[in-house]
């Protein structure tokens, strides 16, 4: 452990000022329960970080507060420099930190391609002024929808474009709360175990298409992910928390091999497994 | 029940139907496309009526300029509304919206000086003593009346001249609507009736598309009141009540919240039944007195929504899918 936590120091002392996101000590509770507890970390620009976790840990209600969706008690979270703890959550979005729903909400009463095209930026027909010029409203529609269509097809729903999203089992849901998020062109995406209930295959692809946009595209990532495997394959940092704390944090393999963390949370997994 | 065979009762339904449909398209923005429940429309329609006939009667305005700042003055409402009570959550601002109208027509029905409270615009006080303001576009009528004399003779009344300007708005209205609802504005709005969080995490400022949303429906208010006291070319606090919106509420149900054609067939089908149930005289009606007639065609219209609740709850026009999937 304290090898560990040495080792995430010289990490973040190295880097600090290439920080894209930096969370400082935050927490938060709802009535009597404290999810999040102090949690610091800073993530580097175009790297990919994990968090695992046992249910409960606080993964979740960590990338609530980092979105905005809930506001931190007390701590401090710079996006690009920028505090972000009292901006609203739209406005976070703008700046290009975007995150998926662990349980992959959908609009189920627009269609698949319009969850699409409402997450593309800066479309001037969101705009009543937009309204008043047509021509550059429906072109921006029609990229929108190329765009939108290319998506889907990377992710095998091209057929349900014009079907209302409600109709999506929770695995398709998914990949289109995943795709929506990438519409938007986020600078780093929070993705709350993303690939639950996704086919292996599938899976594969995704990553695919994720170290291509993290390399084409300079994304940063942050992964809430259970499984193991995809894990110590897609990351370059894991962060391991429970109880609403960060218990251990450094490159994959040391993680896997802490012990700590083997029993904290890896240890009945892999005991479970056999 | 002769009256439905005579022409006269029709071209009323019509005149109806028009100015309730404007009224109603308000409704439909604000609730079809983005789930605001606004139940305090009547108060829109209030206002501008009642700017008219004040600046027109009291401070001898051009009914033009009047009827301009009428519907400024309700969308000003709107946005009154909506900075004030917007952010609590759907159902609050839904009762936020009954008071805010409450307390329009209570402050009309005690502003005697300007008003002409409890007597209606009648009432007003005004130097010639005149208290009309409907003269300068009674010449547009009078004009209309007087080509379709000699096609047609008496039954080119007032109320179809009514019918032929107020129709070519609502066509207009609901035009100018249908391609509002084609934008991605709508778009964000039609996403913000399910979840405020996704809109939001995508960068959507869902306060901003509502509070549009609401004075959008509200100038709608505002000119549905500039025909309604055209219409009756007198006002009093009494036509504000609360009701006037649950009609415009049944309209919108008639119709399929999310459609604005349905808005026709529905305001003309309303205008009926409103029309029509003036008419319940007849034995064992003619027992009631009038107020209880009246009573009467509340519950009528009441039964009527109830029964399409449960057969259709998507409306005439509406697809059954949005309102069942989950
Ligand atoms: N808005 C909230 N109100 C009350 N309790 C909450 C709220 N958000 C999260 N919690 C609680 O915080 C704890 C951590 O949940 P969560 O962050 O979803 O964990 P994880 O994603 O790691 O499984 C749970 O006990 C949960 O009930
Ligand atoms: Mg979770």
């Amino acid at each position: 452990m304290k090898k560990l936590i040495a080792r995430t120091e010289s990490i973040s002392k190295n880097s600090s000022n290439e920080h894209i996101l930096e969370v400082k000590d935050i927490s938060v509770s709802f009535g009597g329960v404290q999810p999040v507890r102090g949690v610091s970390f800073g993530l580097t620009e175009n790297s990919f970080t994990s968090i695992i976790g046992p249910n409960g840990a606080g993964k979740t209600s960590l990338f609530n507060l980092i979105s905005g969706i809930n506001k931190v008690d007390a701590g401090e979270i710079i996006f690009r420099g920028e505090a972000l703890q009292d901006i609203h959550i739209h406005k976070i979005a703008q700046k290009g930190l975007v995150r998926t729903f662990q349980g992959a909400k959908v609009i189920r009463r627009l269609t698949v391609a319009e969850n699409l095209m409402m997450a593309v930026q800066g479309n001037p027909g969101d705009n009543l002024r937009g309204f008043l010029n047509p021509r550059a409203r429906s072109s921006f529609e029609s990229k929108s929808r190329e765009e939108a269509m290319r998506r889907l097809e990377q992710v095998g729903l091209t057929k349900f474009a014009d079907e209302f999203a409600g109709i999506l089992s929770g695995g398709q849901r998914k990949l289109l709360d995943l795709s929506r998020a990438l519409m938007t062109k986020p600078s780093l995406l929070l993705l709350d175990e993303p690939f639950a209930g996704v086919n292996p295959t599938l899976v594969e692809k995704l990553l695919n298409v994720l170290e291509e946009l993290r390399k084409d595209q300079e994304m940063t990532f942050l992964l809430i992910e259970h499984d193991l495997e995809t894990v110590m394959r897609i990351s370059d940092r894991v962060i391991v928390m429970a109880e609403g704390k960060i218990i251990a944090d450094g490159l994959p393999n040391s993680i896997y091999e802490s012990e700590v963390v083997i029993d904290a949370y890896l240890g009945s997994r892999r005991r479970g497994a056999k | 029940m002769s009256v439905f065979l005579q022409p006269g009762f029709w071209v009323f339904v019509l005149a109806l139907a028009g100015i309730y449909g404007i009224f109603s398209l308000g409704l439909q923005i604000q609730y079809g496309v983005g789930g605001v429940m606004n139940f305090g429309h009547v108060g829109m329609m209030a206002i501008s009526g009642y700017t008219i006939a004040v600046l027109v009667i009291k401070y001898q305005w051009s009914f033009w300029w009047a009827a301009f700042i009428g519907v400024a003055l309700a969308a000003l409402l709107g946005a009154l509304l909506g900075l004030t009570t917007l952010r609590l959550s759907g159902d609050y601002f839904a009762i936020a919206s009954i008071a805010f109208a409450e307390i329009t027509r209570y402050w009309i029905l005690n502003s005697d000086s300007v008003t002409g409270g409890t007597q209606g615009t009648l009432a007003i006080p005004s130097e010639s003593g005149f208290s009309s303001y409907t003269t300068e576009p009674d010449v547009i009528l009078t004009w209309i009346q007087d080509r379709l004399y000699p096609l047609i003779g008496d039954e080119a009344s007032r109320d179809l001249a009514m019918v032929l300007v107020v129709w070519p708005f609502l066509f207009l209205f609901i035009w100018i609507s249908s391609r509002l609802q084609q934008t991605s504005w709508a778009r964000v709005l039609r996403a913000t009736r399910e979840d405020d969080d996704v809109p939001r995490s995508l960068g959507k400022n869902v306060f901003r598309f509502r509070l549009q949303t609401l004075i959008i429906g509200s100038v709608f208010g505002g000119i549905a009141g500039i025909f309604w006291a055209l219409q009756f070319m007198l006002l009093a606090p009494e036509d504000f009540l609360r009701i006037v919106t649950f009609y415009g509420w049944m309209i919108l149900i008639l119709a399929g919240a999310t459609r604005v054609k349905g808005l026709i067939f529905a305001s003309i089908f309303f205008g009926f039944l409103y029309g029509a149930t003036r008419f319940l005289d007849f034995w064992p009606l003619s027992l009631l007195s009038s107020p209880e007639r009246a009573y009467l065609r509340v519950f009528l219209i009441g039964l009527v929504i109830v029964l399409l609740m449960l057969k259709r709850p998507q409306g005439f026009f509406g697809k059954r899918e949005e309102m069942v999937l989950e």
